[in-house]
């Protein structure tokens, strides 16, 4: 079983997203990303995205959203994580503001990949402990890595 | 006992490739039917819409694209069976990964089942729920796990 740890690189966490809106949080992390070289296309990674959003919104509660998309833009699979302490307004379906953002793309070559890392990014973010140690202990990149190996080893 | 009937279990990728071709190795030196099994996973899919990550329509496009690779992918190793000259076929399933190819191989009285390495167990949990630890404990059948791609290649080379 692949695990997000290996995966989910600490130049691709941005700790303190400014975006208030769910466009605009997506234009910046996807920037990111395309800045630390996951990205090759960043307009068509954003676009790829935004596309998604529209058949409904991937904040899926309980603070978190995971907007996502196959897409040409990237080789393989990618994963990027952005946190805001204000909160973005992601029409998330409990209807709180998200302050945990994954966005995640995948050529669509391992979409296989893509669909695991989802279920396993999706199965670890239910835990509140995980989620609340993200929004409020996780200090830096490396804070993040680390809270995924350690729940990933508790399972 | 000959070992007439190999079955692979293939799930797309690099790793896969090396399977095969161990595979299609034993097959041809035991001179066995080989049978290569592509599952696309549909319980990935609906947990995926249960936990609502995934929508209806977005996991519908998802299992066409995972079966249509999959059917590629199959189609990728016939040609390398068929270069060896080794009697192959192959089959697309759906459902539970390991459940699928479990009952497939012994529908088809597979002696033996090739499969990648599964990964490093880190957790408890992973015991019960990765595909591949799950394969490999349930098979009715012996297990060979393929590792070492270097050795695989070097071997796979030497049948013509």
């Amino acid at each position: 079983m692949e695990r997000i740890s290996e995966y989910l690189q600490k130049e691709a966490c941005l700790m303190e997203l400014k975006a208030t809106t769910k466009e605009e949080a997506i234009r910046e992390l996807s920037g990111h990303m395309a800045r630390v070289g996951l990205v090759n296309d960043e307009q068509q990674f954003i676009q790829d995205l935004i596309e998604r959003e529209k058949l409904g919104s991937t904040g899926i509660g309980h603070k978190v959203a995971i907007p996502h998309a196959p897409t040409q833009s990237v080789d393989g699979f990618v994963i990027g994580f952005a946190r805001s302490s204000a909160g973005v307004d992601f029409a998330a379906m409990d209807g709180d503001e998200v302050n945990l953002i994954f966005a995640m793309g995948t050529n669509p070559q391992e979409l296989s990949l893509y669909l695991q890392m989802l279920s396993q990014l999706s199965r670890l973010l239910r835990n509140e402990t995980f989620r609340n140690e993200l929004i409020h202990t996780a200090k830096t990149p490396e804070d993040v890595i680390n809270l995924f190996k350690k729940f990933e080893k508790e399972g | 006992m000959p070992i007439k009937n190999i079955m692979v279990a293939v799930a797309g990728g690099a790793a896969s490739i090396i399977t095969a071709k161990y595979a299609i190795y034993l097959a041809r030196v035991m001179s066995s039917k080989l049978t290569a099994v592509y599952v696309v996973n549909e319980r990935l899919l609906q947990d995926l819409m249960r936990s609502r990550v995934v929508v209806d329509i977005e996991a519908r496009v998802y299992e066409k694209d995972l079966e249509e690779q999959g059917k590629l992918f199959l189609e990728r190793i016939k040609k390398a069976a068929e270069t060896k000259k080794v009697e192959f076929e192959s089959v697309v399933l759906r459902g539970l990964v390991h459940e699928e190819i479990i009952k497939k191989a012994q529908e088809t009285s597979t002696c033996l089942l090739v499969m990648g390495n599964p990964r490093e167990i880190t957790s408890r949990k992973e015991v019960f729920s990765d595909e591949g630890e799950l394969l490999f404990r349930e098979a009715k059948c012996p297990v060979v796990i393929v590792k070492n791609p270097e050795e695989v290649e070097k071997l796979y080379k030497e049948i013509t």
